[in-house]
């Protein structure tokens, strides 16, 4: 059967073969219509696939497949950077276990006109310590103090970081998924401080 | 083609005949129901991603991939022999990979595995491969641990498997990789 594999003699699009592979998420979530196949869309530069999963029993009377749309870009040779839309369970809470479990982050999209779409996206990783970044679809600067403002009388944590972002602009996306980096790890730095981790406020790096 | 992978796999047949048997039981239903018996023109994309070796027809396997409906979706899980766990640790973004010896091997294997290993001759992640074959992520998952256990592909585990937060070596590997994009 040699000629199979004379028939796909290429590796793939990253590095040789056996070069150690390995691959990280980070989960986009907010309300309908923010944004958030759009944001994906502008980074990953091609469609977005769709997978479907039954959502777990807990999900209650929920029996359809959901689609969880998602999109892959490859950082470095050998790992890939997998960007997950949040699906729109009928109760946010109960099925995101797959898509958010060991997940860099979220970041989350928010509308200032539909605030309280995000909101459930918010508490979810509040509640699960999930380190995650408010990016402002498309604000305009002037009013930008007031938002700002309204999202800390949410009771959001002061540490979240605040970003406007525009899902189109790929520039843009990419400073929120950079900023949401940098502060997952510096919550990693505070959270985890092992023994080889001595200075966990200093993340010198 | 070594006899050493013909001797391996009847062996994994011997450990798991029941498995086995069902899921042929239920395939050998779905063919002759004649509910799938439609023209579907969607056939022939699937079919022609994968022309590798000559293999049996087995239309309704195409099937399930061009239009995933309930009835594919129960006969997806027959092939998983009802299972809905796997015993390796694969989460969405895992990236797995064909092998050596799912390369030198394909023209014995299931048409469903045969599949996956054309789909991830290029490392794909369970998430890609999953939306790729148009399968329930459960399904994939299953299908995709059958098949690494019997080192069919190999599956590269991330730094953040297990449940845990990714550690801080692949959050700089992402950072870097963020600014060179």
């Amino acid at each position: 059967m040699d000629y199979v594999g004379s028939r796909f003699p290429q590796f793939g699009p990253p590095g040789p073969p056996g070069r150690e592979l390995t691959s990280a998420k980070i989960v986009v979530a907010g309300g309908f219509g923010v944004g958030k196949s759009t944001f994906i869309r502008s980074i990953v530069e091609s469609d977005l696939l769709s997978m479907s999963a039954l959502p777990p029993e807990r999900a209650g009377g929920v029996t359809e497949l959901v689609r969880i749309q998602f999109g892959r870009v490859w950082l470095d040779p050998g790992l890939a950077l997998h960007l997950f839309v949040a699906p729109q369970w009928q109760d946010a809470r109960a099925g995101w276990t797959d898509v958010v479990r060991g997940a860099v982050g979220a970041v989350v999209l928010f509308d200032i006109m539909r605030p309280a779409d995000s909101v459930d996206a918010m508490r979810y990783f509040e509640d699960h310590h999930i380190p995650y970044v408010l990016a402002l679809n498309n604000v305009h600067s002037s009013v930008r103090s007031d938002v700002n403002a309204i999202i800390r009388g949410m009771g959001i944590s002061p540490d979240v970081p605040v970003m406007n972002c525009d899902p189109r602009v790929r520039t843009s996306v990419r400073e929120a998924l950079i900023s949401l980096t940098e502060h997952a790890k510096l919550d990693r730095w505070r959270r985890r401080p092992g023994p080889d981790e001595t200075t966990p406020l200093a993340p010198v790096c | 083609m070594s006899s050493s992978s013909d001797a391996h796999r009847r062996r994994r047949r011997a450990e798991t005949p029941a498995e086995q048997t069902f899921a042929d039981l239920m395939n050998g239903f779905s063919l002759d129901s004649g509910r799938k018996r439609a023209p579907a023109p969607d056939e022939v994309p699937a079919r022609d991603a994968a022309p590798v070796a000559p293999q049996p027809e087995v239309p309704s396997f195409d099937s399930v991939f061009a239009e995933p409906s309930d009835a594919s979706i129960v006969r997806a899980y027959a092939w998983t022999g009802g299972r809905t766990r796997s015993n390796i640790n694969l989460e969405i973004e895992t990236l797995v990979s064909a092998n050596d010896q799912s390369r030198h091997s394909t023209g014995i294997l299931q048409s469903e595995h045969q599949r996956v290993v054309e789909l991830c001759h290029t490392p794909r992640s369970v998430a890609e491969v999953a939306a790729l074959m148009r399968l329930p992520l459960g399904v994939v998952k299953v299908l995709l641990g059958d098949m690494a256990e019997r080192g069919l592909v190999d599956v590269h585990q991330t730094a953040s498997a297990g449940g845990d937060t990714p550690d801080l070596g692949l959050m700089e590997r992402v950072l870097s990789g963020l600014r060179r994009l």
